[in-house]
C-alpha cells in the first residue's frame, strides 16, 4: 500500500516536473516576445508558489523586472540568483546594469586584514560543499591509514603517515570553513529597499530625527529589529532604523 | 561735609528764594506723527538761555521759541515766571533724550534735567492742533490718507494688495509730500508697485466730492497665519490752505502748512492653509499652476549631456516656493540647476514662470529611469490641494566616446566593461525545492564524517584476529586436511562407478582425515603408528581395525577386480568409519 502511494507520488511529481519545465520554457518565449509582465507570472508559476527555486529562475525574473524598469524587484531577484550561483558572471553583469538604475550611491568601505582573507577563502564554496570536502578528506584519511597499517617497509609507512596527517588537516580545514561560512551566512541578513523613497530614522520611532534618505533598490544589512522597525547598516557603515515594510529581506 | 553743603543751600533759599529752572514737556510718549511742546521755565530772569540741540536729540523744531513772562504781586510778594516754549516734532522712533538747557541767572549757570521721550508708531490723530492762526478751512476734514486692502482675510501665501490713497478736498492744494515712516511689512513678502506719475482723480469720499492720488501700491503675500498688523504709513504733506479773510474778489489768501497724516494701522486676518488633504511634498505653492518636466533628449551616448527642465508656470506665489528636485540614478551626473524666473508682478499678484534647468550627463551606458516629479499646490479657486505628477522619463545611454572616461565621477559602481552587455534570459534550469535542510550538521553528515574513523578500530581488530589465526600453524593444517578429506570423500562419491579414481580419492580422503585428526604428516603414516595414535586417542579397537583394513583394501582394490557392490560397500564403510572416528577423537 505504502509502495503504491509512493509510486503515485513519484508519478505526479514527474508530471509536475515536466509542467514546470514547460512553464519555464513558455516564460522564456514570453520574455523574448517582450511580454515581460506575463513572463513574470509564468516564471512564478514555474516556481510553484515559491516552493522551487534556481539561480536561473531568479535571474530571468530579474531580467523581466529590469525591462519593466522596476529597480527594486530586479535587484532583489539578481541578488537572490547571486546567492545561489555566486560565480555566474552574467548575473553579476546584469546586477550591475540594474544597480545603475538605483538612485543611491553608497560607498563601500573595503574590508582589510586577516578576517577578509579568511572570508575570501571560506566563501569560495558553499558550506554544504565544505561539508562534502571534509567527508572526502576523512575517507582519504582512512585509505591512507589502511596503507600505513598494512605496508611493510618503513619508507612506505612514513609516506602514508605523512599523507594521513595532510588528510586530517584537510578534514579540519574543511570543517572549520564549513562552520565559519555557515555562521557568516547566518549573521548576514541582507535586504533590498522596495519603497520608492524612505526616510531612515535615528531611532525606532516615527517622531524621531531623520538620519538619511534611501531610494528603492538600495541594499542594506539588517542587524537588529524592534517591533516593526529594523536596524539597518549600509555598505558605508552608517546605520539607522527603517520601517520593515519598506524593505524585503533576501532571506525570505 | 555733604550735610554742611545742604545746610548752606537751605540758608540761601531763605536769603534769595530758590532759583528754579525746569524743563517740562506736554507728554513723554508720543507717536511719530505727534508734536510735543517743551517749556523751559524759570522764576528768576536770566541771560544767555541756551536751548539743547534738538536736531541732535532727534527732534525738529516746528514752533518757537516763544517767550512768555509773567510777574504778579500777591500780598506784597512778587512772583516771576519766564518761559521759553518750543513745539517739537520727532524725527525718529525710539527712546530719545532731550538734553540739558542752560541759563545764567545771577551769574550762576543753571541746567535743566535731561528728559526721556518715547516715540512710538504713528497714531491716528483725532484732533490736530494747528499752532498757526486759525485757518478758514480745517485741514483735518479735507485731507485723508486711506489704505485700501483688497482682501482682509486671505490665505497664507495668497496675494493681497494695499493701495494708499490720499484724499484731499477741492479747496486745498498739495505742493509736496514726504514719507516719514515707511511701513515695514513684517511677516509679509511685499512687492512695491512703482507709480510713475501721480495723477489726481475725482472720487467720492465720506459722501463728499474729493480728489485723490494713489500714492503707493503694494502686493503682499502673508507668510504666516494669524492676525498680522500692517504698520501705518505716515506722510508729511505740505498743504496750501486758504487763510485769513477773502480779498475783495472773494479769493482767499493761500497759506502754507505742513501736515502729517497717517493711514491707520490695519489688521489682516490670515487664514492658514487647510491641513486636511495636505500632500507630504507640499512646498507652499498657492495659486493656479501648470507643472512640466522636459528632457531635451532621451537617447544619447554616455558622456553627452542632456538638459532636464523643471518648470512651473501660472499665477501665484511663484517666488515663494521651491521647485521639486529630480532624483536620478547615481550613474547620471547631475549639476546644480540654472534657476530662471520670468515673473511679472501686477496688482493681481505674481504670474509668469519659474524653471530649474539641470544638466545631466550619463557616465555609463544603460537605461536610467528618472521618476516622475510631483508638484503640489493649493488651488485658491477650489480651495483644495492639487498635485501634478510628471511622466517618468527613461534616459537611454549608448556606448560613448572612451575619451570621456576621465570625466567619470568616482562611484562604487563596478564599471561594466565595454564587452559586457545585458545578458539574455537563461534557457535551462534545474529547479530545486526551496529551503532544503542543510547537509552540514545533518545526521548523514555526521555519520559519513565519523565512518572512516570508526572503521579504523574495526580494521585493527580484524587484522589482529587474522594475525592470530595465521599464527595458529597446526590448527591451519588440521583445518586444511579436514577440508581435503571432505573434498576427496565427495570426489570418491562422484567416481563411484570408476573403480580406480574412486579408490584413489577414498584413500586420499582417509589420509587427509588422519592428517587432520592426528596431526601427522603423510611421511609418518604407517599402519602401526596410525593404530597406536588412534588408540591413544581413546578410539574403539574395532573401529581402528576397520580403518586399517579399509586402507589396506583400498590399496588392494586399486589393482584387484571388484564389483560395483563392493565399491558401494567400501564407500559406505568409509563414511561410517570416518564419522565414528570423528565422534571418538575429541
Amino acid at each position: 500500500m505504502k509502495n503504491i502511494l509512493f509510486i503515485i507520488l513519484l508519478l505526479t511529481y514527474n508530471a509536475r516536473a515536466t509542467d514546470i519545465k514547460n512553464d519555464f520554457q513558455s516564460a522564456n518565449q514570453l520574455y523574448q516576445s517582450g511580454k515581460y509582465e506575463q513572463a513574470i507570472k509564468m516564471y512564478e508559476a514555474a516556481a510553484d508558489n515559491n516552493q522551487l527555486e534556481s539561480a536561473e529562475l531568479y535571474f530571468n525574473l530579474g531580467n523581466c523586472y529590469y525591462k519593466l524598469h522596476k529597480v527594486a524587484p530586479a535587484i532583489y531577484n539578481y541578488e537572490k540568483a547571486k546567492q545561489l550561483a555566486p560565480d555566474d558572471t552574467e548575473i553579476e553583469t546584469n546586477l550591475d546594469f540594474a544597480r545603475k538604475m538605483a538612485i543611491d550611491d553608497i560607498k563601500i568601505i573595503p574590508k582589510v586584514g586577516f578576517g577578509k582573507i579568511l572570508q575570501d577563502f571560506t566563501s569560495s564554496f558553499h558550506f554544504d560543499t565544505w561539508a562534502w570536502i571534509s567527508i572526502v578528506f576523512a575517507a582519504l584519511f582512512f585509505l591512507f591509514f589502511v596503507g600505513y597499517y598494512f605496508s611493510a617497509t618503513s619508507f612506505k609507512k612514513r609516506s602514508y603517515f605523512v599523507g594521513m596527517i595532510v588528510m586530517i588537516i584537510g578534514v579540519f580545514i574543511g570543517l572549520f570553513s564549513a562552520y565559519f561560512e555557515k555562521n557568516r551566512l547566518q549573521n548576514e541578513n541582507p535586504a533590498i529597499v522596495f519603497a520608492e523613497v524612505i526616510v531612515v530614522k535615528s531611532e525606532p520611532k516615527n517622531a524621531s530625527q531623520d538620519a538619511f534618505t534611501l531610494h528603492e533598490g538600495a541594499k542594506v544589512q539588517i542587524i537588529d529589529s524592534v517591533a516593526n522597525w529594523k536596524k539597518i547598516q549600509l555598505a558605508d557603515e552608517t546605520t539607522g532604523w527603517i520601517d520593515e515594510k519598506a524593505i524585503k529581506s533576501l532571506r525570505d | 561735609m555733604k550735610r554742611l553743603g545742604f545746610f548752606i543751600l537751605f540758608l540761601t533759599q531763605f536769603a534769595f528764594a530758590q532759583v528754579k529752572f525746569e524743563a517740562d514737556v506736554s507728554k513723554n510718549s508720543l507717536g511719530i506723527n505727534e508734536r510735543v511742546r517743551i517749556e523751559f521755565s524759570m522764576n528768576e530772569d536770566g541771560d544767555n538761555f541756551n536751548p539743547p540741540n534738538f536736531e541732535a536729540c532727534g527732534f525738529r523744531v516746528v514752533g518757537g521759541p516763544s517767550q512768555s513772562i509773567s510777574q504778579s504781586w500777591i500780598n506784597g510778594r512778587s512772583t516771576f515766571q519766564k518761559a521759553y516754549t518750543y513745539i517739537l516734532l520727532p524725527l525718529q522712533k525710539g527712546n530719545l533724550v532731550i538734553k540739558q538747557a542752560t541759563i545764567e541767572i545771577n551769574g550762576q549757570i543753571y541746567k535743566t534735567l535731561p528728559l526721556k521721550m518715547t516715540v512710538g508708531n504713528a497714531v491716528q490723530m483725532e484732533q490736530e492742533r494747528n499752532p498757526n492762526e486759525a485757518p478758514v478751512v480745517n485741514v483735518d476734514n479735507n485731507l485723508y490718507l486711506v489704505a485700501d486692502i483688497s482682501k482682509a482675510n486671505p490665505y497664507v501665501n495668497e496675494a493681497t494688495t494695499v493701495i494708499y490713497k490720499l484724499y484731499f478736498s477741492n479747496n486745498i492744494g498739495i505742493s509736496n509730500f514726504k514719507e516719514v515712516n515707511k511701513p515695514k511689512y513684517n511677516d509679509f513678502w511685499s512687492q512695491n508697485i512703482e507709480i510713475k506719475k501721480l495723477e489726481a482723480q475725482q472720487g467720492i469720499f465720506k459722501g463728499q466730492q474729493f480728489r485723490y492720488v494713489i500714492l503707493k501700491k503694494v502686493v503682499l503675500y502673508p507668510q504666516k497665519s494669524g492676525k498680522l498688523e500692517l504698520e501705518p504709513l505716515s506722510l508729511d504733506i505740505d498743504v496750501q490752505i486758504p487763510v485769513g479773510r477773502p480779498n475783495i474778489f472773494g479769493q482767499y489768501q493761500m497759506g502754507e502748512d505742513t501736515k502729517r497724516v497717517s493711514a491707520g494701522s490695519k489688521i489682516i486676518a490670515v487664514k492658514p492653509l487647510p491641513e486636511s488633504g495636505k500632500p507630504d511634498d507640499f512646498s507652499g505653492a498657492v495659486g493656479n499652476f501648470d507643472f512640466k518636466v522636459n528632457a531635451s533628449r532621451t537617447n544619447l551616448k554616455s558622456g553627452e549631456s542632456l538638459d532636464l527642465t523643471v518648470s512651473v508656470s501660472g499665477a501665484g506665489n511663484l517666488k515663494l516656493f521651491t521647485l521639486p528636485k529630480p532624483a536620478v540614478p547615481s550613474s547620471l551626473e547631475i549639476y546644480e540647476p540654472e534657476h530662471k524666473e520670468n515673473i511679472q508682478v501686477p496688482l493681481s499678484g505674481m504670474n509668469g514662470s519659474v524653471s530649474d534647468k539641470y544638466t545631466i550627463i550619463p557616465n555609463e551606458k544603460g537605461n536610467f529611469p528618472i521618476k516622475g516629479l510631483r508638484f503640489s499646490y493649493f488651488d485658491l479657486s477650489s480651495k483644495t490641494y492639487k498635485t501634478i505628477t510628471s511622466n517618468d522619463l527613461m534616459i537611454t545611454a549608448t556606448q560613448g566616446d572612451a575619451t570621456l572616461v576621465n570625466n567619470q565621477k568616482a562611484t562604487n559602481k563596478v564599471a561594466v566593461a565595454t564587452s559586457k552587455t545585458f545578458a539574455f534570459v537563461k534557457q535551462k534550469t534545474n529547479l530545486v525545492v526551496r529551503n532544503q535542510p542543510d547537509f552540514l550538521g545533518s545526521g548523514l553528515f555526521y555519520s559519513l564524517l565519523g565512518l572512516p574513523f570508526l572503521l579504523i578500530p574495526c580494521l585493527i581488530l580484524f587484522r589482529r584476529r587474522k594475525e592470530a589465526l595465521d599464527a595458529d600453524f597446526i590448527g591451519n593444517r588440521i583445518k586444511k586436511s579436514n577440508a581435503l578429506a571432505k573434498k576427496y570423500l565427495s570426489e570418491a562419491k562422484k567416481q563411484i562407478n570408476n573403480k580406480e579414481p574412486f579408490y584413489i580419492a577414498l584413500e586420499k580422503a582417509m589420509h587427509n582425515f588422519l592428517k587432520a585428526k592426528l596431526n601427522i604428516e603423510t611421511s609418518e603414516m604407517s599402519k602401526d603408528k596410525i593404530s597406536q595414535l588412534l588408540l591413544n586417542k581413546n578410539c574403539n579397537q574395532l573401529i581402528v581395525n576397520d580403518f586399517i583394513t579399509l586402507t589396506e583394501s583400498c590399496e588392494l582394490a586399486r589393482y584387484a577386480p571388484s564389483s560395483t557392490v563392493t565399491i558401494q560397500n567400501d564407500y559406505e564403510k568409509a563414511v561410517e568409519i570416518i564419522s565414528e572416528l570423528e565422534k571418538q577423537i575429541k
